[in-house]
């Protein structure tokens, strides 16, 4: 009785969805900043608002005003900072490449992307949406660790099968049908992260306690490390087969993180990255591949590497528009981000850094950092094991992902072939990370799951 | 577009775009640090203090139940509430960082559902939640529940507590 009077009152006051209707509120900022960044670019390449901006600005505003209700309905509690975030993120993308577009259209280009990626917006968007109504616990999950271990490690080799596997820029990461492509090695990072947790979470007491101490480090013995050293074998496979640096340094950085967070033994990671340098220096030597990206990254304007053939002439490029942006930007639709070879994919952040600044440059580090800065979060303080490794791993994946390839365009590390996350244009990357989106909502959702109960 | 409103327009963006930011920041910071914690406990905890019995004689209630330990209130004894009491005048008792919990503990080294007290054949037991830094009974972590003896201090995060008569 005391029981009903005392606890229940506070109860009926969360009912109310604090969280949705912060998001409710980041959304509606979101999808300002969406339509002034297509404003600002219809205003000044077009000199005037044309019927275009609606086709970009509204269905991902309304995808993602869908999404909020069936979140305020089916996941109140879940984290309201993310599908804000991501919307920001897939909005300037979007704006970027539209802005890229009619760059190509005025000087006589024919290839467009805007259409596509919307199209693919779309889509993802939706899938995320069916993600949150469909899957009612991501625990689920749990049941098909080892059929994700099969469908990831399918995903990941199929581009290396005959008739259709694709090689597009000397790497072969797609798969084809006819006109339509897609990289399956981005919906293999969700596949292989839900395995990684189902596996680290049965293996984590062997992983974590045994083994002898060495100078204040624990040693583990030689059959725990066997799990590792396939991985390793298996990403620097598909170094070899799929001709791809970045790749295999995703799959088995995200490996090496989840035995970190799953044992928080240093001695895995140190062992793990000693390991992966090993592979690449050696890589480097022995493929010709490897190495001109090595020599490429080193030596960019190098007249003998600037003008080879799949040399540093794009890395180049890259770094003047970034130097042409200098700190403010040239104003959105106020540079020639078109210049470099693959603008709206893979370099896309050369385009936005020339357009958007230094400053603008950081806005977008800090709204991947406060991403992924939620999804550790929400791993930390999800009570369940399998949960907290899964949160943790697919936001690490966009961590790493950042890294690869924003570090790959600054010359910080070799130039690989990955996409920006959410921003770049490419559906297969697009549907993989509103996926992530959504498990991460799901997740977040459940974590006051005991809160009911009590 | 003049050179001016360009340049208004393109430092315009880049502001909003960084409000937006700093609005996120914003909400995030208040999660980590909560709302004013003198307000929750003013109004949340203060009422229950001892001396408060609510209805025990309510037929069917199984409160107040003479029991074994004979615990009447949890006083804290270390943390920043140090002094108060909570009469335990029910059957459960969570403990944790949401608003919800019957003890709010509001520091970053406890959970948000991080354990909770329930009384079972007269005895009060500590059952932790999966907490990320455990509950302590008498300096050793709780794994299965435990019975908690009068005058035995119990930590949750920074906050100790005792079971007293």
């Amino acid at each position: 009785m005391t029981n009903l009077l005392t606890g229940a009152l506070p109860k009926i006051v969360r009912v109310i969805p604090r969280n949705r209707n912060i998001e409710a509120m980041l959304l509606l900022f979101a999808v300002g900043l969406n339509a002034f960044e297509l404003a600002q670019i219809q205003l000044s390449l077009l000199e005037k608002l044309t019927p275009e901006f609606f086709f970009y600005w509204l269905p991902p505003a309304i995808l993602a005003l869908v999404i909020h209700m069936i979140l305020r309905s089916r996941a109140s509690e879940a984290d309201p900072m993310i599908l804000p975030i991501a919307l920001v993120l897939n909005g300037l993308g979007l704006s970027m490449i539209y802005r890229l577009d009619l760059g190509s259209i005025a000087n006589g280009g024919t290839e467009l992307f805007g259409t596509r990626q919307i199209i693919w917006t779309v889509i993802a968007m939706a899938v995320a949406a069916a993600v949150i109504i469909y899957v009612p616990s991501h625990l689920f999950l749990r049941r098909y660790v080892y059929v994700s271990m099969f469908i990831g490690i399918a995903l990941l080799l199929a581009p290396s099968l005959p008739f259709i596997g694709r090689s597009i820029n000397g790497a072969r990461l797609w798969i084809g049908i006819g006109p339509l492509t897609f990289q399956p090695g981005e919906l293999a990072k969700i596949a292989l992260t839900v395995f990684f947790a189902g596996y680290l979470v049965t293996r984590r007491e062997s992983l974590a306690l045994t083994g002898r101490k060495v100078l204040g480090l624990r040693i583990p013995r030689a059959r725990e490390l066997g799990p590792i050293l396939v991985i390793w074998a298996a990403s620097l496979l598909v170094l070899v087969l799929q001709r791809d640096l970045g790749t295999s340094l995703l799959y088995f950085g995200l490996f090496i993180v989840l035995v970190f967070v799953a044992t928080g033994r240093s001695i895995y990671v140190i062992v793990g990255m000693t390991m992966f340098i090993t592979g690449a220096l050696v890589a480097s030597r022995v493929m010709d591949y490897v190495s001109g990206r090595f020599e490429s990254w080193l030596n960019p304007f190098d007249s003998k590497n600037y003008d080879a053939v799949g040399g540093s002439y794009q890395l180049a490029q890259g770094i003047f528009g970034l130097a042409h942006g200098n700190l403010l930007g040239t104003g959105l639709g106020g540079g020639i981000p078109h210049l470099v070879p693959l603008a709206e994919s893979d370099f896309i952040i050369a385009s936005l850094g020339e357009e958007l600044g230094l400053i603008g440059m950081f806005a977008i580090l800090a709204l991947y950092l406060l991403f992924v800065s939620r999804g550790l979060r929400i791993g930390f303080s999800h009570p369940d094991d399998f949960s907290k490794l899964l949160a943790a791993g697919l936001s690490f994946v966009i961590a790493l992902q950042c890294f690869i390839v924003i570090g790959g365009v600054t010359r910080v590390v070799p130039l690989t072939g990955l996409t920006t996350p959410l921003l770049a244009a490419g559906g297969s990357s697009l549907l993989a990370n509103w996926i992530i989106v959504g498990v991460l909502l799901r997740i977040s959702d459940s974590v006051g799951g005991g809160k009911n109960e009590s | 577009m003049s050179e001016l409103a360009l340049f208004i327009v393109r430092t315009g963006f880049l502001a909003v775009l960084w409000i937006f930011i700093f609005s996120i920041i914003s909400v995030i910071r208040a999660d980590l640090f909560g709302q004013k914690v003198v307000s929750k406990v003013a109004s949340a905890n203060a009422p229950q203090v001892v001396s408060a019995p609510v209805a025990p004689n309510l037929p069917g209630s199984l409160v107040m139940e003479p029991n074994g330990s004979n615990a009447t209130k949890l006083t804290i004894i270390e943390g920043d509430r140090t002094g108060h009491n909570i009469a335990l005048d029910r059957r459960e008792l969570t403990i944790g960082r949401a608003d919800d919990s019957d003890l709010v503990v509001d520091d970053e080294f406890a959970s948000t559902h991080h354990a909770k007290l329930v009384l079972i054949n007269n005895d009060w037991l500590i059952q932790d939640l999966n907490s990320t830094n455990g509950t302590f009974l008498d300096g050793s972590r709780v794994g299965t529940p435990a019975v908690v003896k009068l005058n035995t201090p119990v930590r949750v995060g920074k906050t100790v507590f005792e079971l007293r008569a």
